[in-house]
């Protein structure tokens, strides 16, 4: 009847043997990949400078300085404020002041907060930026994954019940007015039913006696939870690669996954640092909580869109005419390719959610950046002010650079020479 | 031998907002082990619709208002959904239109491929559905280490090569070619055509060319059958539906293409432009833009009747061509 396959390229094909899909392809990608990020970085760079340069013109153009408060203090003698003043450098014009300001920031060197005197500005930044970071990526990597995984579900039943839900309920979050709805949560959570920490990064009671500091806790809990993720992501990446994902390489992955994770709990009560890493997390559940309540809609929405725009493409008819099973169709050919353009908007979000960092933080009393980088605008320091504001747009630049590596990654079409890729 | 497919009176209409689209009407035919079925007729006809219904693609809003099609002795619109995914490619696999689009952007055609073999023969490793993406490569003339690029890496050929490729991956028993090479010049065209054919005949598949290019059609095909307006006009051996026309559409079709080794002649044209599928005309569907119209024709709708031992026409006034290259007989345009 239907002849075997052999017959397809004659008995000699069945000789040959299988070429390796993708080996020689991923060398000249990883080539030209290499090429595409270096320039990259070097756009950031100057993308910094330019940042830099209005960050620190615009500080300078603020009213009043440093010496109204910290050097008009009656009691120093005229000449000692002078000495203290130029020792600060604030006699020197403005635009030596800031020749110099790049000078030490690319030899590492910050200055000296004025409002914490003498405490530098980088043993400052190092302290809270970490807290800032952690808490916003970690929100926005849960938003943006709730986003999308609603999206896909709510474009593949469109019209359906759960679309009008989810995207009622979305919207309602998306347009509520966030310490509100903060404050709501800590009343509800933390208050009333009294199952989470009001406020604040640690539990002092907790930590009085603590062998560690908050911040050595914190840097290794960081440390563990890239290690965990680039871990499984790794797993991931070896068992369900194949395009025959069956039950059992799933199991593997997810009994690995639970290992790696059964491994880090361990080594975290082995040195005694579990309930401290504990307190810290369950710090951050209402304000990663808060805020991905808040962003997740917008990914929801914006992957619903692209996708009801996927899912009319030909492929994916193609993909349906292939007898494949719904739920292949739905995630490696609508959702994937309706991914792309959501991509940016991790980033465009992490970004507008950094820049209100200020309302979370005071919100959670979370001691972040947000809180330094204003009380250091309202007291005229400038080191700090500047600092914080610089190492806000350094992280940002690094998330665009990561996305833009991200979008290369996830898109074949995307050409690393700077031309758009050759069509059909 | 059994018939392989057969539709039998399959009439499915589209739902819209302004009202009923009665995209395919009473259309049967049957189609055997090794056969090739052309459908030819004019864009917006109910060609793809008749396509996508044998594949179960149909949209949501489209309906089948009576009628069966039945892919091997099953029914096809009776099976569930998951037997029928078995089914898809398995047995009966498509070339798309808009080959071009087919593919998806993000994944290597390779992979596209095995991931279809791999779907419907648990029992073939990944590394063997590789080799016999290599070997398809070979069938259809791309160089087999092509299969780890991308489509849009593709010149369009080779894109419509592939998608051939792919539509080969299971073995089909049927392959549904919707316009395969419209979006193609007409050297390269003729080349996959004569490819596909050739591979065709080689190991006795069915298929259906789906082509609003006549000539493209006759090239191919085993059975001919002429949609106008969601209606099968006139269905028949090539031979004789190309040499002795009896549906006056078909013989306007015919005539409105030019033929390079033909005597020069001015191109027949059909006046008017086809009827509007939400409300059709009464009678033939034909009858307004039919020179051999009569009032039984605006009154009454023709069946398929037979006209010669494998050739039915749904005519109530047939044009009759006695000889290949004939005079035809009766109004002159």
């Amino acid at each position: 009847m239907i002849p075997g396959h052999a017959r397809a390229g004659g008995p000699s094909g069945a000789l040959r043997p299988a070429p390796r899909f993708g080996r020689e392809q991923l060398k000249a990608r990883v080539i030209t990949m290499r090429r595409y990020m270096l320039g990259r970085v070097g756009q950031l760079v100057l993308t910094l400078l330019i940042y830099m340069t209005m960050v620190y013109f615009l500080m300078q153009a603020m009213p009043g300085d440093i010496s109204q408060v910290y050097l008009a203090n009656p009691r120093i003698p005229q000449a000692a404020r002078l000495e203290l003043k130029k020792q600060l450098g604030l006699d020197r014009p403005p635009f030596f002041q800031y020749l110099s300001y790049i000078k030490n920031f690319f030899t590492g060197n910050l200055g000296v907060s004025f409002s914490h005197y003498p405490r530098p500005v980088w043993d400052i930044l190092v302290e809270r930026l970490p807290r800032t970071i952690v808490l916003f990526v970690t929100a926005n990597c849960l938003s943006f994954y709730v986003g999308f995984v609603l999206g896909r579900i709510i474009a593949w039943q469109r019209g359906a019940t759960v679309d009008r839900m989810a995207t009622v309920v979305g919207i309602t979050f998306w347009t509520a007015f966030y310490p509100l709805l903060s404050l709501i949560l800590i009343w509800l959570f933390a208050f009333t039913l009294n199952r989470l920490p009001l406020n604040q990064f640690i539990e002092p009671a907790l930590w009085i006696k603590a062998p560690f500091t908050s911040n050595t806790v914190f840097g290794y809990m960081v440390l563990g939870a890239s290690v965990i993720a680039l871990a499984v992501f790794l797993i991931f990446w070896v068992f369900r690669r194949g395009l025959r994902r069956t039950r059992r390489s799933a199991a593997m992955a997810w009994a690995m996954t639970a290992g790696v994770i059964g491994l880090a709990i361990w080594i975290a009560h082995a040195t005694g640092t579990l309930i401290y890493i504990w307190d810290i997390i369950r710090h951050m559940i209402l304000p990663v909580c808060t805020l991905t309540l808040i962003n997740f809609a917008g990914t929801m929405l914006l992957m619903r869109d692209s996708m009801l725009e996927t899912v009319q493409e030909d492929y994916v008819m193609a993909a349906r005419a292939k007898g494949l099973p719904d739920n292949v169709v739905r995630d490696r050919y609508a959702a994937r390719n309706a991914l792309l353009p959501t991509v940016t908007s991790l980033v465009l979000s992490l970004a507008s959610s950094m820049s209100g960092g200020l309302v979370t933080e005071t919100m959670f009393s979370w001691p972040g950046i947000g809180q330094v980088l204003f009380r250091a605008a309202i007291g005229n320091d400038y080191p700090l002010a500047t600092g914080a504001l610089v190492f806000t747009g350094v992280f940002l630049l690094v998330a665009h650079f990561v996305a833009d590596v991200l979008y290369a990654f996830l898109d074949p079409r995307i050409s690393y020479t700077g031309q758009p890729a050759a069509e059909g | 031998m059994d018939a392989l497919l057969s539709v039998e009176d399959f009439t499915m209409h589209y739902r819209t907002k302004a009202g009923w689209v009665q995209a395919v009407d009473g259309v049967s035919f049957a189609l055997k082990r090794g056969q090739a079925l052309g459908l030819v007729g004019e864009s917006g006809c109910g060609k793809t619709s008749v396509a996508m219904s044998i594949m179960r693609l149909l949209p949501y809003n489209a309906e089948i208002k009576h009628g069966r099609i039945t892919l091997g002795g099953r029914d096809v619109y009776a099976m569930a959904s998951e037997e029928f995914r078995q089914v898809r490619w398995k047995e009966i696999s498509m070339i798309f239109q808009a080959a071009m689009n087919a593919l998806n952007p993000v994944y290597t055609v390779g992979s596209q491929i095995v991931e279809a073999i791999v779907e419907h023969e648990p029992e073939t490793t990944e590394e063997q559905a590789r080799r016999r993406v290599a070997e398809l490569f070979d069938l259809v003339g791309i160089p087999a280490d092509r299969a780890d690029h991308y489509p849009h890496e593709y010149s369009g050929g080779m894109k419509q090569r592939a998608v051939i490729a792919m539509a080969l991956a299971c073995n089909p028993s049927l392959i549904i070619a919707d316009e395969p090479t419209t979006a193609l010049d007409v050297i390269v065209q003729d080349k996959i055509l004569r490819e596909m054919e050739e591979i065709r005949r080689r190991i006795n598949m069915s298929m259906i060319y789906i082509s609003h290019d006549i000539s493209v059609i006759a090239e191919v095909s085993d059975i001919v059958g002429v949609m106008y307006a969601g209606k099968l006009m006139e269905i028949g051996e090539a031979d004789d539906v190309f040499k002795r026309p009896r549906h006056p559409y078909t013989y306007g079709l015919m005539h409105a293409y030019p033929s390079i080794l033909g005597a020069k002649r001015d191109l027949a044209t059909i006046p008017g432009e086809p009827p509007n599928l939400m409300a059709p005309p009464a009678g033939c569907r034909f009858n307004p833009r039919c020179d051999r119209a009569t009032d039984e024709c605006r009154a009454v709708e023709p069946k398929l009747i037979k006209a010669g031992p494998e050739h039915r026409i749904a005519c109530h006034n047939p044009v009759w061509t006695p000889s290949s290259g004939g005079e035809r007989v009766g109004a002159a345009r």
